[in-house]
């Protein structure tokens, strides 16, 4: 799945209005959506869980809610938006404290134009792939959610590649029996070989089948 | 030979280069014009009927000058000083020594009229209206309304300003208001009788002559502190000043000066009996200036570092005395312990010794003069710069960008164009800012915003620091109090204050780092308080708090707080320390006067 650039957002925290305005002005000339925060507090005022492929650009140094305090409520939050750092003087502290927080990137103002928007595209990827990543797993967890607790139990077996025989004398149930579940299950979930059943099962939960 | 030869070459050429130097030099004293420069306060008519006489009087025994009349006011007298354009100065006294200072002028003779001596001719008068029954002496004007001719005039307001000083009224800051209502000076008279102000500040004898001229019946008005001077014909409320002088530049010719020297003093009374006499003595005139810290004395009023040497010197000497003191002190208490074992080792220790003391007190000398809370601010408005500029940049390249790529429409190239205006316009700003801090200059008094200057030195401490205290600002100042005051000052005192209270807490727990910054009125007066919640000051320490080079911290120079008391009392204001009411730590309050708005 691919998204078109207008699709795509990027945040924009910094105390400066000047500078705001001109980081809109140039991300918004390559096509990317662009919204615009004074501060921190506005922010978090504003910000919903994402539904686009999305990334915020952040200024470290603002007069109240400083951007690594920002950086740390949206840990707690579970907002999991990559963060790129701008900072006008390189305190290597902070820079620090930053990355190990899980930062995505840093960027030193007065910065290169191309440098900040490859920064953006990069991070805007990740996004879009951790988006993707949530949307199909989302896809998988619903298509298993309407099989019955006795249907999981063989969907794992039958996943595994196992013959209806062996899952019969484990499950304690007739050959009969697994073979109705199994035609039941292909039925919800809407496929038809044990191949894709592994395929969807390991999507809602990478450790299913271990 | 060649040797020779160049030798002589150079012999001839100096010869005939001093030679033509000196004709020309004689040939300028004779042929040229004298401009004479005459400061014409009362405006130019009145400037050449009363000095007309004179040139002529000049022209006719001097005929191998030709003299003329320059009528100037005192900007463009200065003007033509600094050009060179003038040979000799006529002017009040206080102007004078003004352009003394700073053109070198000496004066050949004072202005002398008949029966009054020319060192004491100048005085002023403060009348209030006859039936003021309320008001007797200078004093008695404090939170008065005040008339006088400008904030330069001589006669028509310094003089009279400097004893209310003596008399513990402060004409800046204790009046209700000074009104500068110009020339003539039966203007000001005529708003004491009309009532229009309280008390009104005229040359005297401005009185006696509008009595002769039946303008004034002597009941109307009464004199305020009325002093009596020997052979002085009119009423006074000043001592006597020496009368205008006449003055040659560093260029006038010598010959030429010696000449007109001769002539005046040599001038037959006119009929006015007007003449000229041997120069008097302008020292009361410096002693009024100095006091006043006006014209070559204003220095003491900026704080800069030149102006805070100059103030302080008495204690830097004193620190070096003490140093010095104290390190022959140490000598002789070592040399008395180890006299007989160790003469020659003591003798090198004191040495050492003293090429260290030397050499400490040369660091702080140096340090001394780097001091400003300036290059500080500086550096940090430099680094404010920075956003400015990055935004234009962007705007900039962005545009070409938007060219490669096809989407430069109109209305992106006017938004861009807009911003990078906008933008240019504030870093314009910002190094506005900085050639204000600067440049040396006259004392600035515009109205500020101490709230604001609050928010903007939180701005600049905090956004320097990697993990700023909270900074509690509270500004319940009312819209009536205006503060007038040079903000960069103030902003140096702001910084320095706020620093100071961030330092106290610094070792200590979270929840005590925090300070509070409250701003209000009280009794006509704004105070600003900088509260920390830190250990405090014990009394000997709270004594000292204010005396140049007392510190209490490891790394202090002890030149903050004296620099800010000066600043402060500069502004009419007051700045003082008290232990913090609501707990631990401290409170530092600085006053200014509200000035209230015009209605």
């Amino acid at each position: 799945m691919t998204y078109q650039p207008e699709d795509c957002l990027v945040h924009v925290v910094d105390d400066d209005a000047g500078l705001r305005r001109s980081l809109r002005f140039l991300l918004d000339s390559v096509g990317w959506s662009v919204r615009l925060y004074a501060s921190a507090e506005e922010f978090l005022d504003l910000v919903a869980p994402q539904t686009q492929p999305s990334c915020l650009l952040l200024d470290i140094r603002m007069p109240a809610m400083s951007g690594l305090e920002l950086q740390q409520v949206l840990r707690e939050r579970g907002l999991n938006l990559p963060i790129l750092f701008m900072t006008g003087h390189a305190d290597v502290s902070m820079v620090v404290q930053a990355m190990k927080s899980g930062a995505r990137d840093f960027i030193e103002k007065p910065f290169k134009d191309q440098l900040l928007l490859d920064a953006v595209a990069a991070a805007i990827r990740l996004s879009a792939e951790t988006l993707e990543e949530t949307q199909r797993r989302e896809t998988a967890l619903r298509a298993l959610a309407a099989l019955s607790p006795r249907e999981k139990e063989a969907a794992r077996l039958i996943a595994r590649g196992q013959p209806n025989k062996l899952i019969a004398a484990s499950l304690g149930i007739s050959e009969k029996t697994v073979h109705i579940h199994r035609q039941h299950i292909m039925g919800k979930a809407a496929i038809s070989s044990a191949a894709e059943l592994a395929g969807l099962m390991l999507r809602a939960d990478p450790t299913a089948l271990d | 030979m060649n040797v020779v030869g160049y030798k002589k070459i150079l012999q001839l050429g100096l010869f005939v280069g001093l030679a033509s130097l000196f004709c020309f030099g004689s040939s300028q004293a004779l042929g040229k014009t004298v401009a004479i420069g005459v400061f014409a306060y009362q405006g130019e008519r009145a400037s050449t009927s009363d000095w007309t006489p004179l040139i002529n009087y000049l022209n006719q025994v001097l005929p191998e000058h030709s003299f003329r009349l320059e009528n100037h006011d005192a900007e463009s007298l200065r003007r033509s000083l600094a050009d060179q354009r003038i040979d000799l100065v006529i002017t009040n006294p206080g102007h004078y020594i003004t352009l003394e200072a700073e053109f070198g002028l000496s004066r050949i003779a004072t202005l002398e009229s008949l029966g009054v001596s020319a060192a004491k001719a100048l005085g002023s008068v403060v009348l209030v209206r006859g039936d003021r029954m309320d008001l007797k002496v200078l004093s008695d004007l404090a939170g008065k309304r005040v008339a006088a001719v400008s904030p330069e005039g001589f006669g028509g307001y310094l003089l009279a300003a400097k004893e209310l000083l003596h008399s513990g009224v402060d004409p800046e800051s204790d009046l209700k208001e000074i009104l500068f209502i110009g020339l003539p000076m039966n203007k000001i008279v005529e708003a004491v009788q009309q009532g229009k102000v309280d008390a009104g500040i005229v040359r005297a004898c401005v009185p006696e002559q509008m009595v002769r001229e039946g303008q004034l019946k002597p009941a109307d008005i009464r004199v305020l502190s009325p002093r009596q001077e020997n052979q002085f014909p009119c009423a006074l409320s000043t001592p006597l000043y020496p009368n205008w002088p006449i003055a040659v530049t560093k260029q006038t010719d010598p010959v030429l000066a010696k000449r007109v020297a001769h002539a005046l003093l040599s001038m037959p009374l006119a009929a006015d009996g007007i003449g000229w006499t041997v120069p008097a003595d302008y020292q009361p005139v410096h002693d009024l200036y100095r006091e006043l810290r006006i014209g070559p004395y204003a220095y003491l009023r900026e704080i800069t570092p030149e102006g805070l040497v100059r103030r302080f010197w008495p204690w830097l000497l004193g620190a070096l005395f003490a140093l010095v003191a104290w390190i022959v002190h140490t000598i002789r208490v070592e040399q008395l312990v180890h006299r007989r074992t160790a003469q020659l080792r003591d003798s090198f220790n004191a040495r050492e010794q003293a090429e260290l003391g030397m050499r400490e007190s040369q660091e702080q000398m140096e340090h001394l003069s780097r001091l400003s809370v300036l290059g500080e601010l500086s550096g940090n408005l430099a680094h404010e710069l920075n956003q400015p500029l990055t935004t234009i940049g962007t705007y900039a390249r962005t545009v070409l960008r938007r060219q490669d790529r096809g989407n430069l429409t109109p209305e992106a190239i006017s938004e861009a164009c807009t911003q990078i205006a906008s933008e240019a316009e504030r870093a314009g700003g910002i190094v506005q800012r900085i050639r204000h801090f600067a440049k040396k200059r006259a004392a600035v008094r515009e109205p500020v915003d101490l709230a604001h200057m609050a928010h903007e030195a939180r701005h600049l401490v905090v956004g320097m620091m990697a993990h700023p205290p909270e900074v509690q600002i509270t500004n319940r100042l009312s819209e009536h109090c205006r503060v007038l005051a040079d903000s960069p000052q103030i902003q140096q005192v702001l910084l320095n204050l706020i620093k100071n209270a961030i330092d106290a807490g610094r070792t200590l727990a979270p929840q005590r780092q925090g300070i509070q910054i409250i701003v209000e009125a009280i009794d006509n007066w704004a105070h600003l308080q900088v509260i920390d919640q830190g250990c405090g000051l014990e009394p000997p320490q709270l004594a000292h708090l204010f005396e140049p080079f007392f510190t209490t911290k490891t790394d202090g120079l002890g030149l903050g707080l004296p620099i800010c008391k000066t600043i402060i009392e500069a502004h009419g204001g007051r700045l003082w320390a008290t232990p913090n009411a609501e707990g631990p730590g401290m409170c530092f309050t600085f006053s200014l006067p509200c000035h209230d708005l015009p209605a």
